[in-house]
């Protein structure tokens, strides 16, 4: 269906290849997972797949890629519209029209298919994907996991026979993730479609794809079955480290072969008292909502939220797309005022606070973290921070370079990785010493490196972060407090939280369910104290 | 029970340009504040929350300002006209040519009354083609428009969208900075902003110009319509009672106005009728 032979791919004004001699075919109906760390050339190859790269960017291609036949090398991306389908990485941003309906008839509309099939075709979407109540709505009022359905449901119209996803779970949380998935299974299984996908929370993934293509640091790309591949690859889901961990013989990729192959030890873990750690919070209140109300327009997100938060806690925030998690987050920083109740952090009202005061108070990190960044270069970035907060210079500096090191002080932020400009944004903020960080959706776009840097560099400080990754909250947050509708209906220690709501819990507590450890850290401290 | 399907968009223009001929026509300040009124009752009624529905307040807000611009021109400057002085205007002298014009001078209750008047007709014809940009999706009427100048209409969606994606990206970028504790100030803060929102929006736009680019879009010249939009009984109906009103707009502006209403009940009492037997 797909055929790479030798291709290499260069961006203008670029000296680095961002692809090098890859070569690799793909059969009708295969479930292929593109992965590899952030900026490793994952989205270049996917959209060299139906031409966007390079007739839509520009750049040299060397080599020949063939889609069912056809070169992409003579033909635009609107010829292969029938053959290919596309969502991209941000379904919100390719919306063409503002109905639902209109948008599915949209691509059928501009290659001139008939009205009766175009008719036919959009019921068979809606049913396919379950949009059928949702045919007439505006696609702004979607849900995340809504919308991602939608920008699936325009590919399927044109019946493609290739399916390109770009990272379609990042934005959504476990529950919609899991539904957008299980449709890419069944589409695969049931109409043979070929899918072709990249997505750096491999735990979602992982146990649906038939085969993965690596690519690596230095554009080295491998493919293989996910068994060869994550055996030894440094980017591998929890689930595969714990197999390494208990030096298994082949990694599990599922909850089920990982339990099934995992059943001696927990036969004789069983027997061990639960080891559970307390971490009870033992500082000062530092942030208080009392009965908060907040909204916009009519609508009201927060009804009546009460709730404090220790010195020293890290408290991750979770709950469904849309369940005001967001705006309990710029309640707290002061960037909504609230219709009633009030929020103080460290006995103060943020709302009105300026300056540096505020910025050595809460360093609040937004889901765009490239909005707080308007320097030219990394190093004028950290030099205009340490001005603002009145800290000796090179402060930011340095706390970049401890936080991650190897960023080039000249570098644009805009060509700086995500990973590399959450780091930046994060060392901006933190110069200031803040008492309390707050980070919307900190984990968005980064791969596990990445995020595991981000871990390091949040212990130790008061932390509230809203996050769908579930995997971050079991691996850093001490609390875990549930969000739905605009109210809380679960607030505890994470090791209590997450057990108890089976879609929330990481794979490492599902494999050793019904032992109480979350991570894989957990495991091994208690065989090796144990054994 | 399916929702009562919207009016045809070129429906609403063809109301709205109606409705400002008739009024230019009829020339009275007591109908067009009649009718303003009735079409602002309809776009409350008729339009979807959609990022054009503000299309009318914005329309409103301009008339007024052309109100109150008409009527300092025309206090100051014109002919004079006989009447009632209510002051007088220290005048500034003009050559001889351009007799019969005047700067200043005295200011009688009829011309102030005149150009008040001038101002809210005009401030009227501008309310009704802003009713009619709230109540009309521009995508809708992009997808009527022919072919050859499909082109130029996918200039204009993109534009559209971008446009109130832009206002909620300025909105949230300045609240980030604000969070770091930026001043919020200035043109110094402005800069800063442009840098993020520039990067954005123009990400955005190769975005959404590489998903039409991928749906097939401008490959063919040819282009179907899913569900052609038809002139029903009702859009019929609206358009004769607005040509009566551009006929005989005394008697006909109001009901013109509110015309779009009669639309609706129509279906309402199929269903009252359906619901009861």
């Amino acid at each position: 269906m797909i055929t790479f032979s030798k291709v290499s791919l260069i961006y203008p004004n670029s000296q680095n290849t961002v692809i090098e001699d890859l070569s690799f075919s793909v059969r009708e109906g295969e479930f292929v997972l593109v992965m590899g760390s952030t900026g490793s050339g994952k989205s270049s190859l996917l959209r060299l797949i139906n031409g966007l790269v390079p007739h839509h960017t520009g750049g040299i291609l060397a080599g020949e890629i063939l889609v069912n036949g056809i070169s992409t090398q003579n033909i635009k991306p609107g010829g292969l519209a029938h053959l290919v389908g596309i969502v991209g990485q941000n379904p919100l941003n390719g919306f063409v029209t503002d109905i639902v309906e209109d948008e599915l008839a949209f691509g059928m509309e501009t290659l001139n298919i008939s009205p009766d099939v175009m008719r036919k075709r959009v019921e068979e979407v809606l049913d396919l994907l379950s949009l059928s109540h949702l045919r007439t709505r505006s696609i702004a009022s979607l849900s995340g996991g809504e919308q991602q359905r939608v920008a699936i449901g325009t590919a399927l119209v044109m019946h493609p026979k290739i399916l390109v996803l770009d990272e379609p779970t990042s934005a959504l949380d476990p529950v919609a993730a899991e539904e957008v998935l299980s449709i890419l299974h069944r589409l695969v299984n049931d109409l043979a479609l070929t899918v072709i996908l990249a997505e750096h929370k491999l735990e979602r993934v992982i146990q649906f794809v038939d085969r993965i293509i690596h690519i690596d640091a230095d554009s080295e790309a491998r493919i293989g079955t996910p068994e060869e591949i994550l055996k030894d690859s440094l980017i591998a889901p929890p689930i595969v480290h714990l197999a390494r961990a208990l030096d298994l013989p082949v990694v599990g990729l599922s909850v089920r072969q990982m339990r099934r192959m995992t059943e001696p030890l927990r036969s004789r873990l069983s027997k061990l008292p639960d080891v559970i750690e307390d971490s009870s919070a033992s500082g000062s209140e530092l942030v208080v909502l009392n009965k908060l109300s907040c909204g916009y327009g009519s609508k009201e997100v927060l009804h009546n939220l009460s709730l404090t938060i220790f010195e020293g806690e890290i408290v991750a925030l979770m709950g469904r797309n849309g369940a005001g998690k967001s705006t309990a987050l710029r309640s707290i920083v002061g960037a909504i005022t609230p219709r009633h109740g009030s929020v103080t952090v460290s006995g103060r009202n943020p709302t009105n606070m300026k300056g540096e005061n505020r910025a050595q108070l809460i360093g609040f990190i937004p889901q765009e973290p490239s909005d707080l960044l308007y320097g030219q270069s990394v190093e004028e970035e950290c030099s205009q921070a340490d001005n603002d907060n009145k800290v000796a210079p090179g402060t930011t500096q340095a706390l970049l370079a401890a936080l991650l090191p190897g960023i080039s002080p000249h570098t644009h932020p805009r060509d700086l990785s995500e990973g590399q400009r959450l780091s930046l944004a994060l060392s901006v903020v933190l110069s200031a010493q803040p008492e309390l960080l707050v980070l919307d959706e900190p984990t968005r776009g980064l791969d596990y490196t990445a995020k595991a840097s981000l871990v390091t560099q949040l212990r130790n400080r008061t932390v509230l972060l809203a996050t769908h990754d579930v995997e971050l909250v079991a691996e850093v947050a001490t609390r875990v407090i549930f969000i739905a509708d605009g109210e809380i209906i679960a607030d505890g220690p994470t090791l209590q939280i997450l057990l108890s709501s089976p879609a929330f819990a990481p794979q490492v507590a599902k494999v050793m369910a019904p032992a109480p450890w979350l991570t894989v850290k957990d495991v091994v401290n208690v065989i090796e104290a144990n054994l | 029970m399916p929702m009562s399907t919207p009016l045809h968009p070129f429906l609403w223009w063809v109301w709205a340009t109606a409705l400002a001929i008739s009024t230019a026509k009829a020339n009275s300040v007591v109908l067009a504040l009649l009718t303003v009124t009735a079409t602002g009752f309809i776009v409350v009624l008729k339009a979807t929350p959609a990022p054009w529905r503000g299309s009318f307040r914005w329309a409103l807000k301009f008339g007024a300002w052309v109100i109150i611009i008409r009527v300092i021109v025309g206090v100051l400057i014109g002919v004079p006209v006989p009447g009632r002085t209510l002051f007088v205007l220290p005048m500034i002298p003009l050559p001889s040519w351009m007799a019969g014009i005047r700067i200043g001078g005295a200011v009688t209750a009829e011309r102030l009354l005149a150009t008040a008047h001038e101002g809210i007709i005009l401030a009227a014809i501008i309310a009704f083609l802003g009713a009619a940009a709230s109540l009309t999706s521009p995508h809708r009427m992009l997808r009527l428009l022919p072919i050859m100048v499909y082109e130029i209409g996918v200039v204009v969606v993109i534009a559209t969208s971008l446009f109130p994606a832009l206002i909620t990206s300025i909105a949230r970028i300045r609240q980030a900075q604000r969070m770091r504790g930026q001043n919020n100030r200035g043109i110094r803060s402005w800069r800063k902003m442009l840098i993020p929102l520039l990067e954005e929006s123009l990400a955005r736009s190769l975005e959404l110009a590489a998903a039409m680019d991928s749906r097939g879009y401008g490959f063919s010249r040819k282009r179907s319509r899913y569900r052609p939009e038809k002139w029903h009984t009702g859009e019929y109906a609206i358009t004769c009672i607005c040509i009566l009103s551009v006929a005989r707009p005394q008697y006909f502006l109001v009901l013109a106005a509110i015309g779009p209403l009669f639309s609706a009940p129509a279906r309402s009492v199929k269903t009252l009728r359906g619901a009861i037997g």
